[in-house]
């Protein structure tokens, strides 16, 4: 018998992986970019499941709204990854530091 | 009921598996596509929740174009990214806030008040998930959707923007030029002899 | 025309020939100037002489309210008590500035600073208005402190000279003390009284008599009497609030004959006057009246023995004829206060003149040691000079006779405790005057010049001298005014005398007239000590005996040279302990704590807060991906905690 716990547990792993990613990635601008999906892919799931374990379609609305937002993270990000590797052939992150105080 | 229970053990290893390879794989190409199998097992767990039409946007609109975009970028870029040395290994301090972060969640989930609500019934037949959430999009989050709407419409400016530049090798039209040429600046008159030969 | 409108007059129309010359004074000239300031002076002098006309017909006291500036019943307000005493001290005033005015346009000719000093003048003579004219405290502070503030400006006039600055500085400092318990008094007795207004506190004197004040064992009243006899002695320059007068002789005669003689220097004894119905009801206060005026009176004439400017000379007898004044208002004798301080106004500003003709032909020198022998060179300055020298010593048949002997004999008639005391401080001060006087005399007119300045003296013009002819004939004439004063009732609906010290009723019971008073002056000591001490005079400056004798009172000399060391004692202690708190104030409280703690204090932490703070600013992104994320952890935690 599947039960919301099963499914937040779930997602909360996968938040868990996504931010370890970050962390274990933290120099390549691009991994970052994929952990950071793996979150709010946790982060929607947990909404969907919230919404069919609570019959309210406002979780899936909610869902809906972080996609597109995501999508247009993903796409700004993108396009820095793309003006940053033009201009300086590389994407490590750690050596793009140059707004230390 | 326990093949749904079977289904969501199945999706879930194959979730984890994929996300665990997605930020630890060294080849860039695999782990995007690792990212494309975990939002894919993604979409079946939101099938499962009966979220037929996110889970449908999700393969075709995320995975169809963001991730394959992801896909482009990576292959343009994978090439010249020298081999990563870490200076300094976070690695301990990734897992152990990860842990943290993991123990605190499973402690929200069994927490005394935390009373998870009861597995609804299936919906019957006939239901359209679309038309449910269309209903609810456009009447009650009228507003947030038209503001969605242009945080796109900007990331996609905003997007062009950032990449576009001028190169010097690229051809193209400019009509206000078109329109100003004269006939002497195309038409050269001759006097219909054969140029002499070299 | 009726009282009210003769009063704006005197008012608006000294207020506008100093609000013209001040405004004007870069742009008006010299002559524009003069008359502008002198029309203002004489139209008020005119209208003074009608309202005085008017109350020796008999017209009652009045009340003029211009306008009220604070909640009504405070009495704070812009509002003149017309009455005998205040016609007097108009007069007075108007007459002497006017005098004054016309003496200064020959005495300041050529000075660079000339619109400013007649706009001054003006402005003095407004602001002395004021004070005499006021109907409430509020009014009359305004025109004390006014006065206060010419006195200074003037007193700094030249203020390119050493010392005018800091003369003019303490003149004003010491004046501040006297002001702080005046103001004090002004409190007290709004807190007490309910309002400022003089008729409505005059009518509660009685009560506050019977009201205990806090802190003393004194009644509510006296406590008020003496904030404001503090007041009084500052402005009037007594012991030990003294030491700014002899200073003030720094600025340009005129300003030290009309202010630092006349009039301001009065302001003293005219208030205590016009308050006689609360400081009758406090005997405390006329004791310690009677105190402070016989010690002034007689220690200030000693130090007039060894001054040698001839400018500080008359600042000390000065000094000591306030003592007088301040002696009567003890005995409750006010009506012979105003009386001296009439006859004084005359016979002090024609010697002060007179002193500054004789500086004029001495360019400018003042030390009585370089003159001798200017008697002959300028007969009417001497002439002059020596009229106003025989009423200051109270000559009988002069001015200062019929107003000094007056007063000897209302202290001889006085029952308070330290009546008996100023009695004999008054009778030895009689001897000083005369001795100090009759040196000044030798010293300036007989003899033989004892410089090359002094061989060359001459008269100066018309400007200094008639004035100087019409204060000695004023000062004759002052004398006969003793009738009226003290015996006629001139200035009876002003002063109230409780019946029990009334002495100048006691006094009236034997007054036979002029000529009377003037045969009962032989059979007085007074008169004796007097003629004493001019015979002993004689001998020791006419004749020259002093120097040989001052051997042998040296320890008594060096003592009064020193002034008996008010000014070294103010100096090592008042002086140097304000230096030295202001000292602390600038480096602990502005140097350290404002500069160096909050201001410098705010810059550094700001700077060492950022130099901390950039440390964390490392510009990689997984900083502030890992503070996002332990900010996340801990509210997450927080909310399990929590429950």
């Amino acid at each position: 018998m599947l039960s919301l716990t099963h499914f937040m547990l779930l997602s909360g792993a996968l938040f868990a992986i996504g931010v370890a990613g970050v962390f274990v990635n933290r120099r390549h601008a691009l991994v970052l970019l994929m952990s950071l999906e793996l979150i709010l892919l946790a982060v929607n799931t947990n909404f969907i499941a919230a919404s069919h374990y609570l019959q309210d379609l406002a979780g899936q609305a909610f869902a809906l709204f972080v996609l597109t937002i995501a999508a247009a993270e993903i796409a700004i990000g993108l396009a820095i990854v793309v003006v940053v590797f033009r201009s300086r052939e590389t994407i490590d992150a750690e050596d793009l530091s140059e707004v230390r105080g | 009921m326990a093949f749904q229970t079977l289904l969501f053990y199945l999706f879930g290893a194959v979730l984890l598996t994929a996300a665990v390879a997605t930020v630890t794989l060294r080849n860039m190409v695999h782990a995007a596509l690792s990212l494309i199998l975990s939002f894919f097992t993604a979409a079946m767990l939101w099938m499962l929740l009966e979220a037929e039409f996110l889970s449908i946007l999700l393969v075709l609109v995320y995975i169809g174009a963001v991730l394959v975009l992801f896909l482009f970028v990576v292959m343009m870029v994978e090439r010249h990214t020298p081999t990563i040395h870490h200076r300094r290994n976070y690695r301990l301090v990734a897992l152990a806030v990860a842990a943290v972060m993991a123990a605190e969640l499973g402690a929200a989930l069994v927490a005394p008040d935390f009373v998870p609500a009861s597995a609804p019934s299936p919906a019957p037949l006939g239901h359209s998930n679309t038309q449910a959430l269309g209903s609810v999009l456009y009447t009650d989050y009228a507003l947030a959707f038209e503001a969605a709407a242009v945080a796109l419409l900007v990331a996609i400016v905003g997007a062009i923007a950032l990449t576009l530049r001028a190169r010097p090798d690229h051809h193209r039209q400019n009509p206000a030029h078109q329109s100003r040429v004269r006939k002497q600046d195309r038409l050269r008159l001759t006097d219909g002899r054969s140029e002499p030969p070299c | 025309m009726d009282i009210p409108v003769l009063a704006q007059i005197t008012v608006g129309a000294v207020g506008a020939g100093a609000v013209l010359a001040g405004l004007g004074v870069r742009v008006l000239s010299q002559k524009a100037a003069t008359a502008i300031t002198i029309a203002g002076v004489g139209v008020a002098f005119l209208a003074s002489v009608a309202l005085a006309w008017a109350y020796a017909q008999g017209s009652a006291p009045q009340t003029v309210t211009l306008y009220h500036w604070g909640p009504g019943g405070y009495g704070m307000k812009i509002g003149f008590l017309i009455d005998s005493l205040s016609v007097v001290m108009m007069v007075v005033v108007t007459l002497i500035s006017l005098l004054v005015h016309v003496y200064s346009i020959g005495y300041m000719r050529g000075d660079s600073g000339y619109v400013r000093f007649f706009a001054y003048l003006s402005l003095f003579t407004l602001a002395m208005l004021l004070l005499v004219m006021a109907d409430n405290f509020l009014l009359l502070f305004i025109g004390w402190e006014g006065v206060g503030l010419v006195s200074y400006l003037l007193i700094g006039f030249w203020y390119t000279r050493a010392r005018a600055p800091s003369a003019g500085l303490k003149a004003f400092l010491v004046n501040r003390l006297g002001d702080f318990g005046f103001l004090l008094g002004m409190g007290a007795l709004l807190a007490a009284a309910g309002s400022l207004d003089y008729s409505t506190v005059f009518a509660q004197s009685e009560a506050l008599a019977q009201q205990l004040s806090p802190f003393s064992g004194l009644s509510m009243l006296s406590l008020i009497c003496l904030f404001l006899f503090i007041g009084a002695m500052g402005k009037s320059a007594q012991v030990p609030l003294h030491v700014w007068l002899p200073d003030s002789m720094e600025g340009p005669t005129p300003i030290s004959a009309m202010i630092h003689a006349a009039t301001m220097v009065t302001a003293g004894i005219f208030m205590v006057a016009r308050l006689s119905p609360l400081f009758e009801g406090s005997e405390v206060a006329l004791n310690l009246i009677l105190l402070i005026g016989g010690i002034t009176a007689f220690s200030m004439g000693l130090i007039g023995l060894v001054a040698n400017d001839i400018k500080q000379v008359i600042a000390y007898s000065t000094l000591s004829q306030l003592g007088y004044m301040t002696m009567a208002l003890g005995a409750s004798a006010y009506a012979a206060s105003i009386f001296h301080l009439f006859t004084h106004a005359f016979f002090k500003a024609l010697l002060f003149l007179a002193a500054g003709s004789v500086i004029l032909a001495m360019h400018h020198g003042q030390d009585i040691r370089q003159m001798g022998g200017l008697g002959r060179r300028m007969p009417v300055t001497a002439a002059t000079f020596a009229i106003g020298s025989l009423a200051l010593v109270g000559m009988p048949g002069f001015a200062g006779f019929f107003s000094k002997e007056s007063i000897i004999e209302a202290l001889g008639h006085s029952d308070l405790l330290l009546a008996p005391t100023a009695h004999f401080l008054a009778l030895a001060g009689v001897a000083v005057t005369a001795l100090y006087s009759l040196r000044l005399w030798c010293y300036v007119f007989q003899g033989d010049p004892r410089s090359t300045e002094a061989g060359q003296a001459q008269e100066p013009d018309r400007t200094v001298t008639v004035p100087l002819v019409l204060l000695a004939a004023l000062t004759l004439a002052a004398g006969f005014g003793v009738e009226a004063f003290l015996y006629g009732g001139l200035l009876g609906d002003a002063l109230v005398v409780h019946s029990a010290h009334d002495t100048l009723a006691r006094m009236a019971e034997h007054w036979s007239g002029m000529g009377g008073a003037i045969l009962h002056g032989f059979t007085t000591p007074a008169i004796w000590l007097l003629g004493l001490s001019l015979l002993a005079g004689y001998f020791l400056y006419g004749k020259g005996y002093a120097a040989e004798l001052a051997p042998a009172v040296s320890r008594l000399q060096s003592v009064l040279l020193q002034k008996f060391g008010f000014d070294v004692l103010y100096e090592n202690w008042f002086v140097r302990a304000a230096h030295a708190v202001a000292d602390a104030c600038a480096h602990t409280g502005d140097q350290r704590t404002i500069d160096g703690l909050l201001v410098n204090g705010t810059a550094r932490l700001t700077r060492r807060a950022a130099a901390t703070l950039r440390l964390v600013q490392s510009g990689l992104l997984s900083h502030y991906a890992l503070a996002m994320l332990l900010g996340l952890v801990a509210a997450l935690g927080y909310l399990l905690l929590r429950g």
